[in-house]
């Protein structure tokens, strides 16, 4: 439990009280849901340790609006990933497509181990920062076990 | 005022800066931060979007701290802000926000404690650790007593705190806001993590 406080402030659940109540067993307190969707809530949402308000199962965030797939370009950010979504556009004049891309920041809960190259499915959500938009709700497939340095961009 | 919370004037995910191609709106608008300080109590009415007021505070003294585990709050004296998680300028100017760890007065918690049980808290004994057990004054405090006191003592940090005079609290009401700082004591884990975090203060202040 101490590894979860390396903020200045005492990181909690907003929903779980931490006070001590005779006869009731306050070991493993914590509060989760479902976030719908047919997308099941990890193992490791319902049995860690993390707190993470942002986070759609443990935290405070709805998932409504749009569902998109995309792969996973960066991890460097603190709980946050860079989603990369490859499409077609038509060009009418030349009867062919041309191939474009959009990199949308999500937030990636500590419920999920996210690499690069890895297909993932993010979820709408309110503004969680100031591009943020898009919350990580499933790894669709992982990125094989790749050599170090090497980065997998898969179009959909 | 000139304070806007437009998203305008920030520049772009690429980096790119955003022309600007309206005036700024008035529901955009921010006001000036209350930095609410101790002292007796002064609070302004501040009408805002939609014919609402607002009530900033800008001096308070007291507040409604409840005591989580026995369920009770009572309006007590704050007596000093002690940590600020965010900023230590906001802990040595005494400021009041949302969030931060004050002192308060413990007398009102002691008094509902001897009242409800029967037991006086935090009351030095020479050759007793633990609470010692008191004729309660009246019937109610005796059921009390039997019921829930032997079983659910006070835990130590806290009756440390007691015979000090003084509990550690979080203040959990936005005083720039509402015009109010309520909160909760401390207990617990929440409690030992921001001792140590004080403690740590405290030594790396003195080096």
């Amino acid at each position: 439990m101490a590894d979860t406080q390396t903020e200045r402030a005492f990181q909690k659940q907003d929903a779980i009280s931490l006070k001590q109540i005779a006869g009731v067993s306050k070991k493993n307190a914590r509060w989760y849901k479902s976030i719908g969707l047919g997308i099941k809530t990890p193992k490791e949402a319902i049995e860690g340790d993390y707190v993470d308000k942002k986070c759609p199962f443990t935290g405070n965030v709805s998932i409504r609006g749009r569902i998109l797939r995309g792969t996973v370009v960066s991890t460097k950010m603190k709980r946050t990933v860079i989603v990369r979504r490859d499409y077609l556009h038509w060009v009418s004049k030349y009867k062919r497509f041309e191939k474009r891309h959009r990199n949308i920041p999500a937030h990636c809960s500590p419920c999920f181990r996210v690499r690069e190259g890895d297909l993932v499915t993010i979820g709408e959500c309110r503004p969680l920062s100031k591009t943020v938009r898009f919350n990580v709700l499933r790894i669709d497939r992982a990125a094989p076990a790749a050599e170090a340095g090497k980065k997998i961009y898969s179009s959909i | 005022m000139g304070i806007t919370r437009d998203t305008l004037h920030k520049r772009r995910l690429t980096g790119g800066k955003k022309a600007v191609w309206r005036k700024k709106r008035k529901y955009n608008l921010g006001r000036q931060p209350a930095n609410t300080k101790l002292g007796p109590k002064a609070v302004r009415p501040v009408r805002v979007r939609g014919g609402n007021y607002k009530f900033r505070a800008l001096r308070l003294d007291t507040g409604n701290f409840s005591w989580g585990s026995e369920s009770t709050s009572r309006k007590t004296r704050i007596v000093a802000v002690v940590y600020n998680a965010s900023n230590n300028e906001l802990v040595r100017t005494n400021t009041l926000v949302k969030g931060c760890i004050v002192q308060i007065d413990a007398t009102p918690f002691r008094q509902w404690y001897s009242q409800h049980y029967g037991i006086e808290i935090g009351k030095k004994r020479k050759d007793e650790t633990q609470q010692e057990e008191q004729q309660p004054t009246t019937a109610k405090a005796a059921s009390n007593q039997t019921v829930s006191a032997v079983s659910r003592p006070v835990e130590k940090a806290l009756l440390d705190q007691f015979s000090t005079g003084k509990l550690l609290a979080r203040v959990s009401s936005r005083p720039g806001q509402c015009g109010r700082c309520d909160g909760y004591i401390l207990e617990g884990k929440e409690l030992e993590f921001y001792q140590r975090q004080m403690q740590r203060r405290k030594k790396s202040g003195k080096q």
